[in-house]
């Protein structure tokens, strides 16, 4: 209950409101905040916290589902989270509920150093553990695409023992430096939001769950003058060109429908199973965003992979050569549009040949 | 085992290097004179860098955010402020027997605010020696030996509105309610209006106890009589009642006689406002820190005060100094000589400057002085001394107009200043999750903003101390006889008398030494006895104070030449030589009183050592340094003589209070008066003066004038 750490749990809610704003539902956001610092005793609005000293908006309104609250932040359940690990006894809510092609953003701030994040005052996350609990979840198949975020000091510590395929990482300050909160409110008598958060805020704040800002017009939008620190983001790990991914992959739910014809087969019976990658995008997501005091945890834009059956030639000979058919047709709109005027043409003769 | 012991038997004995340790404690026991030398010089000069060791402080604790919010202390609150300002004043002149008491006045603004409010009752107390309660703090006895009159306190306690109750911060405001001064009343306004304040903060995690305290019988006195009675709750006995003595109390709604506690005191601050302004062009505020036996609140309290006083309202601050030293000339010399070897040192590498300037560095020995002497005295400097007794951290706040304050304009806008300087110390220290622990409890202050810490200031004694044990194993091995001789002759070539006699000195494992510890023993035992001398002479209740300092001298000096008769017998009998085991004995006795007490009170063992070190380590009998007859001996034998005085605890407070007062006003009464000071305060200084430094000094005499 350390006041002068309100400003974490402020930027978490901040974040943890855009991502709603930008579609993530509440359900697929694990929301770790360390503090209660609305309910805290030396908070001069009590059961209120603010981002900024305008007071303008209550971060801590209606519709806040915390997950994991005060004496629940430890880096076991952190790591347990991450993992998938958990007692019989956790709910599904308390759980990151990904899978092989979901997309993760995980948002961690806190009091940080070289290569470790405080949780609590009692103890500390190190680069190595989450290095480890990371690969633990690729081998797992718990994620497609992670999307680290962190803002603390030495932030670029905390995701350089990383070696995971498909994550990417940014962080706000580099080893030595150290991250600034922006303005103090002095009403409430402490910073209220960190640099690096209130200008990510910022960059969202231009954005609707339409807009298609790549996550590298994010990256390049930190101005390290205004951060008084070098935002860093690594990207070895990270197959996809930054300007091509949308940032609602991570931070927004933006689902990108594709048909496909057939979801299930119609008749069961001696199938063979292919899997030719007919995907369905739907990227909801949840934001995973953790911290020593705050975090919060999220699976991001989970890739849903619909199996589409096959069926062999043979075994069901009309419908094959139908499908073969179908297959032969390349261009689905010009056919459509031949049918259509074959229909047309089928009615002109029909009407013609009936009177 | 059983075949190394076989192997050793069969081989040769080889000459066994000796282990490191045992190589370097003969090494130095060996060189016990150089040793000497070097570590009381180096101790020496250690003493003077101190003021250029100290750092800037700093704020430990992160939670404390000092300034981080906006004061709300505004001009209405000095209007409330102002309004019992005036009342407390009209009082004064008000000539009405049915009149409310100052108390009542108060303690009914406080119920006003909504607060719990009290009356807390207390007698006087007469001072007391109490031989079992040192180190314990502030005197307090029982409720016997009262007079008559009592004081009323009156306390009201703002209680957090959302905190749990379990901590809580007190201001006091000490007023004399039988001379009620513009000063007293500007106190307690300047409190009544912060308490307003505070009764309607959101913020508040911890309760808020305004004590306005009537001094009548001394600040520290009404603080500490509350603080016991809120620490020790009285359960059995009788009540303090004042109801019959008065009568025509009428209660106000909301004020009960019931003695009402908050939670555990987080920190407390007195504050005192001075009518006098010191005319330094803003308003001055003067820490006090020190509190009994030396000890000293967190200094994280201190940087709050010092952080806000100065950086946010502008406020002057100021730390006790020993004006003397300002314009000794000696040490601006030494001030000149260090900044001219920084210089020196400077050209080769810049990095390597070190010295102050020398106003800056005479002004932080001053600052510095002064906090050694109070530590050292072992008396506490203000009320806050009696909330250290119960471990809270506390500091008093005089503060100091820049201009008169009887205009209204000029007294508002010093209360907005005030006013906001004391709600942020408390809105910081409300920001508190646990006890101050980050920052230093052992240092020595030596500007607002600057302090020496535990770490640096124990070199110096370190250093003086070193010698004492290695200097008494060489004189009691006998290894010191060489240095001895060198030192009482250096410019004789023929080694003098002593290297021409037998080996005087008896070896190890002769029980010789016997009789010189039987010698030490009695001189501490007279000691102790004298020491207990001035309660019994109290009780007499002489009322002169150089009749009772006459009194004890009178006492003192046959029962130690009872002492010394009974062990001088068998001293004398021992040989010529036992002088040296004697100077051994003294100086154990020395080493080990002063590292007890440098664990008890550490000031005062660094000021102790300073006398008493020197003196220990030149000692040497008169006699035979006699018979030698060049400037050696002669230099060796004033200094002597020199030390052996000004280490007699009376002679060097007479110098040191002639020094800084002029001499005529020195007289025998004014050392009682000292004495009863400290005892009174239970200060362990007392029992170092009179245990360690005083036989020290009366067995370094009888080796002066050893035969």
């Amino acid at each position: 209950m350390v006041m002068f750490n309100y400003r974490h749990m402020a930027n978490t809610l901040s974040l943890y409101r855009t991502v709603k704003r930008l579609g993530i539902p509440d359900e697929r956001i694990i929301l770790m905040l360390a503090d209660d610092m609305a309910c805290n005793t030396r908070n001069s609005y009590p059961a209120q916290v603010f981002n900024n000293e305008n007071h303008q908006l209550n971060l801590y309104g209606d519709n806040v589902e915390v997950d994991y609250r005060g004496y629940e932040v430890t880096v076991e359940n952190f790591l347990r989270v991450l993992t998938g690990r958990h007692e019989t006894a956790v709910p599904r809510s308390k759980r990151l509920l990904s899978d092989e092609g979901s997309h993760i953003l995980l948002y961690m701030t806190g009091h940080g150093g070289d290569e470790f994040l405080k949780f609590q005052d009692s103890e500390e996350i190190q680069s190595q553990d989450l290095a480890d609990a990371i690969e633990q979840m690729r081998e797992k198949g718990r994620f497609k695409e992670l999307l680290i975020m962190v803002d603390t000091c030495q932030a670029a510590t905390l995701f350089s023992r990383l070696y995971s395929p498909g994550v990417l990482a940014i962080g706000s300050s580099l080893k030595g430096e150290n991250s600034y909160s922006h303005h103090l409110d002095s009403d409430v008598g402490v910073s209220v939001v960190d640099r690096f958060t209130f200008y990510t805020l910022a960059f969202f704040e231009r954005l609707n769950m339409y807009d298609n800002a790549s996550l590298s017009s994010l990256f390049n939008s930190y101005n390290p003058n205004l951060l008084m620190s070098t935002a860093y983001y690594r990207m070895d790990l990270y197959k996809r060109p930054l300007d091509q991914v949308p940032v609602t992959n991570f931070f927004g739910s933006v689902m990108e429908m594709t048909h496909v014809d057939s979801a299930y087969h119609a008749f069961s019976g001696k199938t063979k199973y292919e899997t030719p990658h007919i995907q369905m995008p739907s990227s909801d997501q949840s934001t995973d965003q953790a911290e020593q005091q705050e975090l919060r945890t999220s699976d991001a834009s989970i890739e849903t992979k619909y199996s589409v059956k096959e069926v062999k030639p043979g075994n069901n000979h009309l419908m094959g050569q139908w499908k073969a058919l179908l297959d032969m047709v390349e261009d689905t709109d010009a056919f459509v549009n031949y049918g259509l005027l074959a229909m047309a043409l089928v009615a002109v003769i029909s009407s013609w040949v009936l009177s | 085992m059983a075949e190394n012991n076989s192997e050793d038997s069969s081989s040769p004995p080889k000459k066994r290097k000796p282990r490191l340790i045992a190589f370097v404690g003969d090494f130095l026991i060996s060189h016990s004179y150089a040793v000497s030398v070097f570590c009381c010089f180096a101790g020496s000069v250690a003493l003077l860098l101190l003021p250029i060791l100290a750092k800037n402080t700093y704020l430990s604790e992160n939670a404390l955010m000092p300034g981080s919010a906006k004061p709300t202390f505004s001009s209405q609150e000095a209007v409330t402020a102002k309004e019992l300002i005036k009342e407390l004043i009209d009082w004064k002149i008000i000539r009405d027997e049915n009149r409310m008491q100052t108390y009542e006045i108060i303690a009914n603004h406080m119920a006003e605010t909504g607060a719990d409010v009290y009356y807390h009752s207390f007698y006087s107390r007469k001072k007391q020696f109490h031989p079992m309660s040192f180190f314990m703090g502030a005197p307090m006895e029982d409720n016997n030996n009262h007079s008559s009159t009592h004081a009323v306190n009156s306390v009201g306690i703002i209680r957090a509105p959302h905190g749990d109750g379990k901590e809580a911060i007190v201001l006091v405001s000490p007023y004399n309610s039988d001379k009620m001064e513009l000063s007293d009343a500007l106190s307690v306004g300047l409190a009544y209006s912060i308490f307003c304040l505070l009764g309607r903060a959101a913020w508040l995690a911890k309760d808020i106890v305004w004590l306005a305290a009537d001094s009548k019988f001394g600040e520290y006195a009404s603080v500490a009589e509350w603080l016991k009675q809120y620490h020790d709750p009285v359960f059995i006995g009788k009540k303090l009642n004042f109801h019959p003595v008065d009568g025509d109390i009428q209660f106000v709604r909301g004020i009960s006689e019931d003695f009402k506690r908050a939670g555990t005191m987080a920190a407390a601050i007195v504050f005192k406002v001075l009518e006098t302004s010191q005319g330094t062009g803003t308003d001055n505020v003067n820490i006090y820190a020190e509190s009994s036996n030396g000890q000293m609140p967190n200094l994280d309290l201190i940087n709050i005060v010092h952080y806000l006083a100065v950086h946010r309202h502008g406020l002057h601050v100021e730390v006790g100094k020993l004006s003397s030293l300002l314009n000794s000339l000696w040490l601006k010399m030494v001030g000149k000589f260090l900044e001219g070897v920084s210089n020196i040192v400077g050209s080769l590498n810049p990095k390597w400057r070190f010295a102050l300037p020398v106003l800056d560095y005479v002004e932080g020995t001053a600052v510095l002085a002064s906090s050694v002497y109070h530590q050292a005295l072992g008396v506490p400097t203000g009320p806050h001394g009696a909330f250290r007794d119960y471990q809270i951290d506390a500091i008093t706040l005089e503060i100091s107009p820049r201009v008169s304050l009887n205009s209204e304009m000029a007294r508002s806008s010093f209360l907005v200043r005030v006013g906001r300087l004391i709600e942020g110390i408390v809105r910081s220290v409300n920001n508190l999750l646990e006890k101050f622990h980050q920052s230093f409890f052992l240092y020595f202050l030596t500007s607002p903003s600057k302090f020496v810490s535990v770490g640096v200031y124990m070199i110096p004694f370190g250093l003086l101390v070193m010698p004492l044990p290695i200097l008494a194993a060489a004189l009691y091995s006998g290894k010191a006889s060489e240095a001895l001789v060198q030192k009482s002759d250096p410019f004789n070539t023929q080694k003098s008398y002593k290297a021409s006699q037998e080996n005087p000195f008896p070896s190890v494992g002769s029980w010789k030494w016997i009789h010189a510890a039987k010698l030490v023993f009695a001189v501490h035992l007279w000691a102790t006895i004298i020491s207990v001398l001035p309660s019994l002479i109290y009780q007499a209740s002489c009322t002169n104070t150089t009749t009772n300092f006459l009194i004890w001298i009178a006492l003192s000096i046959p029962s130690f030449f009872f002492f010394y008769w009974i062990s001088l017998s068998s001293y004398f009998h021992s040989n010529d030589a036992g002088w040296a085991i004697l100077k051994a004995l003294t100086i154990g006795a020395a080493s080990i009183g002063l590292g007890l007490m440098s664990i008890i009170n550490f000031a005062t063992a660094q000021i102790g050592a300073i006398f008493l070190v020197p003196m220990c380590l030149m000692v040497h009998p008169l006699r035979q340094i006699y018979r030698g007859a060049g400037l050696g001996e002669l230099l060796h034998m004033v200094s002597n003589v020199v030390l052996g005085l000004i280490g007699f605890p009376p002679a060097s407070f007479i110098l040191l209070k002639g020094w800084s007062q002029g001499f005529e006003e020195v007289n025998m009464g004014d050392l009682w008066v000292w004495v009863e000071n400290l005892w009174s305060w239970n200060s362990a200084t007392y029992l170092y003066l009179l245990l360690v430094h005083l036989p020290c000094w009366v067995l370094c005499l009888i080796v002066l004038l050893h035969p």
